[in-house]
């Protein structure tokens, strides 16, 4: 024990006196998570809330014309522009303008575009009077497709891109049924004269009521920060991978560990004492990135971080997600044999679990093959408890499962290092 | 156990790397009786570090014994590792932390504590001329100061055996002096000492026997006197070694 505790002693005076070490390990995670958390607040902002220019160019000037002008000024997610310099931009400016990337979009409404639908919605109507073997009422029946050209930014996202389009579907469809009832209405009030006619009234007969499913009564609202924090805590701690495999290498490399190594008490206790340290740095590590997220971010606009009832959840979280990183620390301390070796194998591989785990692009929207292999990044095991946690409300139950999967992480990795080390013996 | 005066017996001892098919170590047998200075000298390549890390329980043999008072590694690792100290050639200690720092972390290591562990670290500081200096860091130490630092975190518990490895290496004069001469004081309370050097001059007034190897065999063994005397053309050790190990430019 007193070995232990000595050694836990002077792996803390080695890292306090490391004052260069020291700001790295705690003020980089929180530059990190505070910069990542501004920047993705963007893509969870509403399409309103960035407003991006667009580009209309209306030829038609009728009816399709003005419920597409007029559902893009309405929805407030555009700022259309129809206009520079007091002219009417033209179809080539639009493709030009769009071309160079100052605008994201460009429509094009053609001309004659209205009655284009209108003859369409007459043809309709009249096919189904002739089913019932009433003549056709309606004239100007040719059907015809209407070509709305739109010019896109090749830099734009697909997301934004799709938004866009569901809009100008909604524009349309609705136009048409509109179309569809007036004019049915008429070819009614042709066949009985004596009736008054109908009048089209919009009406919604379906609501969509949004609530973000959670075990908990309380409803928390996902955000940028209660997506992030969590996100970024996690990938912020593996990064304890890369001073500690530091640590041990330099204690390679400067002799002591050859000292250690003669000397009574095993690998095992060295080991441990660094990870106990390392795990304590995590686990402050976590708690600043929290406080961050709960102080901080509000001061700059962002959402404050509700950390939510479940405390004793968090804790256990934090403290397996910190053991995984130290364990895969020591092994990868333990096998590296040079400085470059262990930061760029480590700096990589956390990038590549962290990917796999789901921290920049969500692990649902991956191909299949990648999603079985994302189960076995310890980021997706941390990332699942932290949004259980943050997003849906988790308890301790809850994260168990993921928790334990870190614990196993951290042994399994802790008994590389051992047999490695054991290995090295029998060189 | 067994009873026997020799502190350290090896029997028919080879080590091959892995992956090499020339011996590190080549058959050797060697007993070092308790008290003895016994020196390890030979040219670069020749065993002596290999031999030294199987001796500490670094890693083991290819085949063969080693007994260490007695004990094998396989049985009593962590009672033979607590009654040698070794001293290796590199400054094997941690430059952030203070003498005294480090002389208590290594104490504790060998169980030594409280007020024991307090005063031998004051009297090795005091015997090696560094009471002073107790409080600084080993980082802002010179060369030699380094070096006694790093010879007292080796016998500060003071173990049975003591493995130098180049022990004077790169440090001036005084510090030297002051090292041999407390070596051979502490030799003298009866621990054993394994030695290894280049420098033939020194060896030859500090060990009480020598060994030359070369290519992991033994190529002579005595007291330094005793073979300086068995050949006229002999002057002193550095003549015997010359001649045995050839003048021949060696790499590690």
């Amino acid at each position: 024990m007193l070995r232990l505790l000595s050694s836990i002693y002077k792996e803390l005076l080695v890292l306090i006196r490391d004052r260069a070490g020291l700001a790295i390990l705690f003020i980089m995670p929180l530059v990190l998570i505070l910069i990542m958390t501004v920047i993705q607040d963007a893509t969870f902002k509403t399409v309103k809330e960035v407003n991006i220019s667009m580009i209309l160019v209306n030829n038609d000037k009728d009816s399709l014309g003005e419920a597409i002008s007029d559902g893009l000024y309405a929805s407030e997610f555009f700022q259309i522009v129809e206009e520079i310099n007091g002219e009417k931009i033209t179809e080539e400016t639009a493709k030009e303008l769009v071309a160079k990337g100052n605008y994201k979009i460009g429509i094009i409404i053609p001309e004659r575009a209205t009655d284009a639908i209108r003859g369409n919605v007459n043809a309709l109507i009249n096919k189904s009077f002739k089913s019932f073997n009433i003549p056709g009422v309606k004239k100007r029946t040719k059907k015809s497709t209407i070509d709305v050209t739109i010019y896109i930014d090749p830099a734009i996202s697909n997301s934004f891109k799709n938004m866009v389009m569901s809009s100008l579907e909604e524009f349309t469809s609705q136009l048409e049924i509109e179309m569809f009832f007036r004019n049915f209405s008429e070819a009614m009030a042709q066949l009985m004269p004596d009736q008054k006619p109908i009048k089209f009234e919009s009406f919604e007969t379906i609501k969509y009521q949004e609530v973000y499913a959670s075990t908990t009564e309380k409803e928390i609202l996902p955000n940028s920060v209660q997506h992030n924090v969590p996100a970024w805590t996690m990938f912020a701690m593996f990064f304890i991978v890369l001073p500690l495999a530091g640590n041990i290498i330099k204690e390679r490399d400067d002799g002591s560990a050859f000292r250690l190594k003669t000397m009574p008490g095993s690998f095992v206790t060295v080991m441990f004492s660094k990870i106990f340290v390392f795990l304590g740095v995590s686990f402050v590590q976590f708690i600043l990135m929290l406080m961050v997220g709960v102080y901080i971010m509000p001061a700059l606009g962002l959402p404050q971080l509700e950390i939510g009832p479940h405390k004793i959840a968090l804790g256990v979280m934090a403290l397996s997600s910190g053991l995984a990183a130290t364990g895969y620390g020591v092994a990868i301390g333990t096998i590296a044999t040079t400085h470059e070796q262990a930061a760029t194998f480590g700096a990589v591989s956390i990038i590549i679990f962290a990917a796999l785990g789901g921290i920049w692009v969500p692990v649902y929207v991956m191909p299949h093959t990648i999603k079985i292999i994302s189960q076995f990044s310890p980021l997706h095991w941390g990332l699942n408890g932290f949004y259980d946690i943050f997003l849906r409300g988790g308890d301790l139950m809850v994260v168990l499962a993921e928790a334990g999967k870190l614990l196993i992480f951290f042994v399994i990795m802790l008994g590389i290092a051992i047999v490695y080390n054991n290995y090295n013996k029998t060189k | 156990m067994q009873e026997n005066q020799h502190i350290i017996e090896l029997k028919y001892l080879s080590k091959y790397y892995k992956g090499s098919n020339i011996p590190a170590i080549d058959n050797i047998n060697l007993n070092i009786d308790k008290g003895e200075i016994y020196g390890l000298l030979g040219p670069n390549g020749a065993g002596k570090t290999t031999t030294i890390s199987i001796l500490c329980g670094l890693f083991g043999p290819t085949s063969g014994n080693v007994f260490i008072d007695g004990m094998e590694f396989q049985h009593s690792s962590e009672k033979i590792k607590s009654i040698i100290g070794v001293v290796p050639q590199e400054i094997a200690l941690y430059p952030s932390l203070t003498a005294k720092e480090n002389l208590t972390f290594f104490g504790h290591l060998y169980g030594l504590k409280g007020k024991h562990l307090k005063t031998r670290i004051d009297e090795c500081l005091e015997l090696f001329g560094l009471e002073k200096n107790a409080n600084r860091r080993i980082k802002t130490f010179s060369g030699g100061m380094k070096r006694r630092i790093n010879l007292i975190a080796g016998i500060l518990h003071k173990p049975k055996i003591i493995y130098l490895d180049e022990p004077t290496v790169g440090i001036d004069v005084q510090s030297r002096t002051v090292i041999l001469e407390h070596l051979k004081n502490i030799n003298k309370e009866g621990t054993t000492i394994i030695y290894t050097s280049h420098y033939m001059e020194e060896a030859e007034n500090f060990c009480s026997r020598v060994a030359i190897i070369d290519q992991g065999k033994i190529l002579t063994e005595g007291k330094p006197k005793e073979l300086i005397a068995g050949k006229e053309e002999y002057t002193d050790l550095e003549s015997i070694f010359l001649n045995i190990t050839g003048r021949a430019l060696r790499d590690e």
